[in-house]
């Protein structure tokens, strides 16, 4: 009896795959869709019941709050029409104040950070001078007169849509934050231009 | 080498002196090319480097298609060097003139026109060339990180086997005993009973049944508290995806795939293009730890990237998406009871709460586990002892929302009768809910 109760106890792995069980599990599961619950099949059998559902919004809506959509529209393959026209757009926020600009540059730590890097040299910890596992170098933000050359417009128009290797950002950031992204990246780029060129203020030159 | 030299200018005659002389200079003349050679070779591969990396990496790496091709061998494939370097000098003369090699390679790239570097010079291009063709392929012999457990043995197993030992000398010593005193008792010619067997001994019985009593009412107390709740719930996901790699070795932030933690009632699993955003390009798992399921199985991390192209329908060797997607249906851990409410977008927002105080060490997890219970007495122990972030004295940072409640207290100290009515105390949903 000992050896069947130490075999029993042995097999059992302490790796738990399976739910534990529920008892009388009252308001437990929800009858609303929950997120991520609306599967295909779902949406197929309610149709059957005559119901349309759609956890997407309605194409051409803008959120509450939510600056107005970026006006071009993304190239064809091997056409570069609409990248060279973004150059004329402006960024639409000219300045931020303390908070905002904090913000902007928690966003681009969050997200650009990690391959651009902390310090925008394009150094970030997933290209690590070519030791990290991305096998293209990101664009040196500060530094590089191409991309200190680069008008805010044709910058949005990569974050949006992407570029080269870099993918698109528009689900992650909205059009506000993204010209916010922009604007901390042009700020560093004024910063890095005077702080070389020497040691004045940085502002002076804006 | 001049000492020896004078050594044995000592015993010779003077012409063999200078004639090792001149032998001494010319190795020494020799040494000095060989190390001016080498030096010079090293700074043209260095340059050849830090060329590379500043014009060309962007695009191009040397083992691996990126935007462009993987350069390594691009010397045997166009060996016309002089058509090469016209090639990286200004891309668009050449497919004017139409050369068949570079039209293709064009074409294969959906048009993606190159950028011209009509600044680079030629020592400079064969610099880069030369970098291509020489560097070293990067290892990718992953090492067993400490092996699949690397868990510290659970002691609880040995403690128990020593109890029922210990258990079983016990009963054997009084069993040992009660004979002896028999033995005793026959020699003194007291008379005494037959020993009763153990197994209808009424002590024995009653302490047997006593402690499968409060085993068997520890594990009932315990599996009906436990029933509706998953601590160390781990379920086996669709594509091996390791937070450990990802949130840890690479240091990618959580908030970049669960971006909507900070606004809304869920963190959201990352849509599938947010995976794509790297893995467009990293195609293979080159980290230097080997990847375990807590089974012990090993992963191959290059595979499971493989699964998440056949969800995304999309081509690494083209480069492009060829067949439409399809969403990868995770298995969701961290589930509340329709009857709580929990928005993630409080937590992090109001309270700066970090992910790890709930997730535990997300970043150590190579499969994710529940962490806490996620019981109600879990939240209550937390919202028992965790402060109020007020704002500082010149009203700065922290939790404004709370600053009414201080010009109540304002108000009462002056003297103001608040009654619990004006703070809302008679409205319905206060007692009918």
């Amino acid at each position: 009896m000992i050896v069947i109760a130490v075999v029993i106890i042995v097999s059992c792995s302490d790796v738990q795959r399976k739910p534990s069980r529920v008892y009388m599990p009252d308001m437990a599961y929800s009858r609303a869709y929950e997120t991520y619950s609306v599967t295909e099949e779902v949406k197929d059998s309610l149709k059957k019941h005559g119901i349309n559902f759609s956890n997407l919004p309605v194409p051409g809506t803008i959120k509450r709050g939510e600056m107005f959509p970026f006006a071009l529209l993304k190239d064809k393959d091997g056409d570069s029409t609409n990248y060279v026209a973004s150059k004329q757009i402006p960024n639409p926020i000219a300045s931020l104040d303390s908070v905002q600009s904090v913000e902007s540059e928690r966003l681009y730590l969050v997200n650009c950070g990690i391959c651009h890097g902390p310090k925008l040299d394009g150094n970030g910890p997933l290209y690590k001078g070519g030791e990290g596992p991305f096998p293209a170098k990101p664009a040196t933000l500060v530094g590089d007169a191409k991309y200190e050359a680069m008008p805010a417009g044709q910058m949005f128009y990569s974050v949006t849509y992407g570029k080269n290797k870099m993918g698109s950002y528009a689900s992650q950031l909205d059009t506000r934050q993204r010209w916010m992204v922009i604007h901390y990246i042009k700020s560093k780029q004024m910063a890095g231009k005077a702080g070389s060129s020497n040691s004045a203020d940085s502002t002076a030159k804006k | 080498m001049h000492a020896a030299t004078g050594d044995f200018s000592t015993f010779m005659p003077q012409i063999v002196t200078m004639y090792y002389r001149l032998i001494a200079k010319r190795i020494y003349l020799s040494f000095f090319l060989v190390a001016l050679i080498t030096l010079s070779n090293k700074l043209s591969a260095q340059d050849g480097k830090a060329l590379f990396q500043s014009n060309c990496a962007s695009c191009h790496s040397v083992f691996k298609q990126v935007t462009g091709p993987a350069l390594r061998g691009v010397t045997g494939r166009v060996p016309d060097n002089k058509l090469l370097h016209a090639w990286i000098h200004n891309n668009a003369t050449v497919l004017a003139s139409g050369n068949k090699y570079f039209t293709d390679l064009f074409n294969q790239f959906s048009k993606t026109p190159m950028n011209t570097f009509p600044n680079l010079s030629d020592a400079d291009i064969d610099a880069i060339l030369k970098y291509i063709e020489t560097t070293p392929p990067p290892s990718t012999t992953p090492t067993d990180g400490g092996g699949p457990g690397g868990k510290e043995p659970d002691n609880s197993f040995l403690y128990g086997i020593l109890t029922i030992i210990l258990a079983v000398i016990m009963l054997t010593m009084l069993q040992v005993n009660s004979n002896l005193k028999k033995l005793s008792d026959d020699k003194e010619g007291v008379p005494s009973q037959e020993p009763i067997p153990f197994y209808r001994n009424k002590a024995y019985i009653t302490f047997v049944i006593l402690i499968l009593f409060v085993i068997g009412g520890y594990y009932l107390v315990q599996g009906a508290i436990g029933l509706g709740r998953n601590k160390d719930y781990q379920p086996e996901q669709p594509i091996f995806y390791s937070h450990k790699v990802h949130a840890g070795t690479n240091q990618i932030s959580c908030l970049y795939c669960h971006g909507n933690a900070l606004q809304s009632k869920h963190a959201t699993v990352p849509a599938l293009n947010v995976c794509m955003n790297c893995h467009a390009a990293i195609n293979e798992y080159t980290g230097k730890e080997k990847l375990y399921r807590e089974n012990g199985e090993e992963v191959n991390g290059t595979a499971e990237i493989q699964k998440l192209y056949s969800y995304t329908g999309y081509d690494p060797k083209a480069g492009k998406y060829t067949e439409p997607g399809k969403p990868v249906e995770w298995t969701k851990i961290h589930n509340l009871p329709d009857h709580v409410f929990f928005s993630h977008a409080q937590h992090t927002n109001a309270g700066k709460v970090q992910c790890q105080t709930c997730h535990g060490p997300i970043q150590e997890m190579n499969e994710v586990k529940q962490f806490a219970d996620l019981s109600m007495g879990w939240c209550i122990n937390c919202h028992r002892t965790t402060k109020v972030n007020f704002p500082d004295s010149l009203g700065n940072d922290g939790n404004k929302f709370y600053s009414i409640y201080e010009k109540f207290h304002k108000d009462i100290k002056a003297g103001d009768s608040i009654t619990v009515e004006k703070i809302g105390g008679t409205e319905c949903q206060k007692c009918h809910y």
